[in-house]
């Protein structure tokens, strides 16, 4: 194919809290200003603008776009939103990555951001008419739902148990210790995990993130102007996504195929033939404990059922032979949806650079892999980053 | 902390209330439509088939999104199946804990491709086991409005 080649030149990462007295353009703002700074660059110097921010309904702002425009350096440049669900902050350097693989433009600055915390008395009911109007809303279903039924089946057919899936938990919150960003840093046990509060069987509290306000940002340029900006670029080699039916319960839910299709999509754009040798370093979407494992099987980075081994063995640790999650995730730094996503690039991309300071994890890594996943729990996104 | 947590904090911050002041009417569609009154009136489950794709829809539907075919025949299926995965459900949309907790479980409905998701009653939590047999209880025809809630859930076959 004929495009030119995009590296990611630039970052920043607002802080994630339970509640940013900034609103969620001051959020972007800071985000897009800190990604600009961190690369020497100015407004001037950005063709485009790419934003991602996930449902309308958090911020209780139709039209979220145009609203966060401003903060996101919309102002007066070829400027577009782009929407996923969950999925949305690892589409936003697909997203990007179109505007400068095509050509059509040199540098884009990718935005994300989320403000969760306007919304009350709590997020979930905006997730409300996510669920079919007809045939499930009348049974008043929370999103934990179908994160419990499909944690179930996960267990059910391989045999894995909350225990084990409990030390995703553990080490994501653990990981985050070392995250400026972090929300939810903390030191538990697996029993900690087990004895937290349940709320649908299997899934207690300390099994999932927590919500969360926040922003991230990048910047984007062609090859020829990339290594005008930085002897450090790191490349977006591969990108991936896909859509799984919107009948959730009737999809295959020990296994996320639509995740594996983003994933080989990626694969072959980057000339990945071996991902479980290739893929050094990865930060799978984990806004639940168990979706690190699913996720990981989806990608092709474990066998399936097999993850769960991989963890057991401290492969997944952040010393160990495939580090997962390094960040802290979902789990540890917090979840502002879009921006979660985001963040997860970036932290791919400060280790391939060997400047995740505390996190960085041993053995220089080439080439590593960020994903999301999100819509009604059917899209996968994935990009592959080599430097 | 976790998903469900109150939000209701740092009431320090200066902050507006507000809302989007609409509500909306929804319609059912052609191919739910189809599905409910005959559930009503007959308590029938109606399916529809892409021969193409091989795919068998429940509840029936009027395009394959596989191919994008039209479905334009509708046939009855049994309306049993088994238990794919279940949850126990503790709390509710607002977090309140439930008196008793739910069991809810996506079924795999018999003599189709699909699954739905629904109450699982006259069964204790500890007793539910995925592959289980179930079959629909209905409401009484003359309780039965066309809903999802016609269905009172699936009790064991
Ligand atoms: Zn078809």
């Amino acid at each position: 194919m004929a495009y030119q080649r995009v590296a990611i030149v630039g970052a920043g990462i607002t802080k994630f809290v339970r509640r940013a007295q900034e609103t969620g353009k001051e959020l972007a703002f800071q985000a897009a200003k800190m990604a600009l700074d961190s690369c020497g660059l100015t407004m001037k110097d950005i063709e485009c603008v790419s934003l991602g921010t996930a449902p309308d309904a958090f911020d209780g702002v139709h039209m979220k776009g145009e609203y966060l425009a401003d903060g996101s350096g919309g102002w007066r440049k070829p400027y577009m939103r782009h929407f996923v669900g969950g999925g949305t902050g690892v589409f936003a350097p697909i997203h990007g990555w179109f505007h400068v693989a095509s050509g059509m433009f040199d540098t884009c600055l990718v935005v994300c951001s989320e403000k969760m915390s306007s919304c009350h008395p709590h997020p979930q009911g905006a997730f409300k008419t996510i669920f079919d109007h007809t045939t499930e809303q009348p049974l008043n279903p929370t999103l934990i739902w179908i994160f419990a039924l499909e944690m179930n089946r996960y267990m059910q057919t391989y045999g894995i148990t909350k225990e084990e899936i409990a030390l995703v938990s553990v080490k994501n919150k653990k990981n985050a210790m070392d995250h400026p960003s972090a929300q939810l840093p903390m030191e538990i046990t697996v029993e900690d995990v087990l004895n937290s509060e349940v709320l649908a069987w299997p899934v207690n509290r300390l099994d999932i993130s927590p919500a969360s306000d926040g922003a991230a940002a990048i910047v984007l340029a062609s090859e020829h102007v990339a290594k005008r900006i930085t002897d450090k670029p790191v490349w977006i080699d591969g990108v991936g996504w896909n859509l799984d039916t919107a009948y959730w319960a009737t999809r295959d839910l020990a296994y996320p195929r639509y995740v594996e299709k983003a994933a080989r999509m990626a694969y072959e754009m980057a000339g990945i033939k071996e991902p479980q040798k290739e893929i050094e370093i990865a930060e799978p979407y984990d806004p639940f404990d168990y979706k690190e494992l699913h996720h990981m099987e989806g990608l092709l980075l474990a066998d399936r059922g097999k993850a769960v081994e991989m963890l057991l063995d401290g492969k997944t640790q952040r010393d160990g032979d495939r580090p997962m999650c390094p960040s802290g995730g979902a789990l540890g730094v917090g979840n502002p949806i879009a921006a979660t996503g985001l963040m997860k690039v970036i932290e791919i991309f400060l280790q391939l650079r060997g400047e995740a300071g505390k996190r960085q994890v041993p053995g220089n890594p080439r080439c590593g892999l960020a994903q999301a996943w999100g819509d009604l729990m059917q899209v996968g996104t994935v990009v592959v980053l080599r430097r | 902390m976790g998903l469900t947590e109150r939000t209701n904090r740092n009431v320090d911050l200066t902050y507006w209330e507000g809302e989007i002041p609409v509500n909306y009417v929804y319609t059912y569609g052609l191919g739910l439509e189809a599905f409910f009154r005959a559930l009503k009136e007959q308590g029938k489950f109606l399916a529809s088939r892409c021969e193409d794709c091989g795919v068998t829809y429940l509840p029936a539907r009027v395009f394959c999104e596989r191919c994008l075919g039209k479905l334009e025949t509708t046939f009855a299926v049994p309306g049993t199946g088994k238990v794919y995965a279940y949850t126990v459900v503790h709390r509710n949309v607002d977090e309140s804990p439930k008196e008793e907790p739910v069991v809810l479980a996506l079924v795999d409905m018999d003599g189709t491709d699909c699954r739905f998701v629904h109450y699982l009653t006259g069964v204790e939590p500890g007793e539910v086991k995925v592959g289980m047999a179930v079959k629909p209880v209905l409401k009484a025809k003359k309780d039965r409005k066309g809903g999802i809630e016609d269905i009172v859930g699936f009790a064991p076959a």
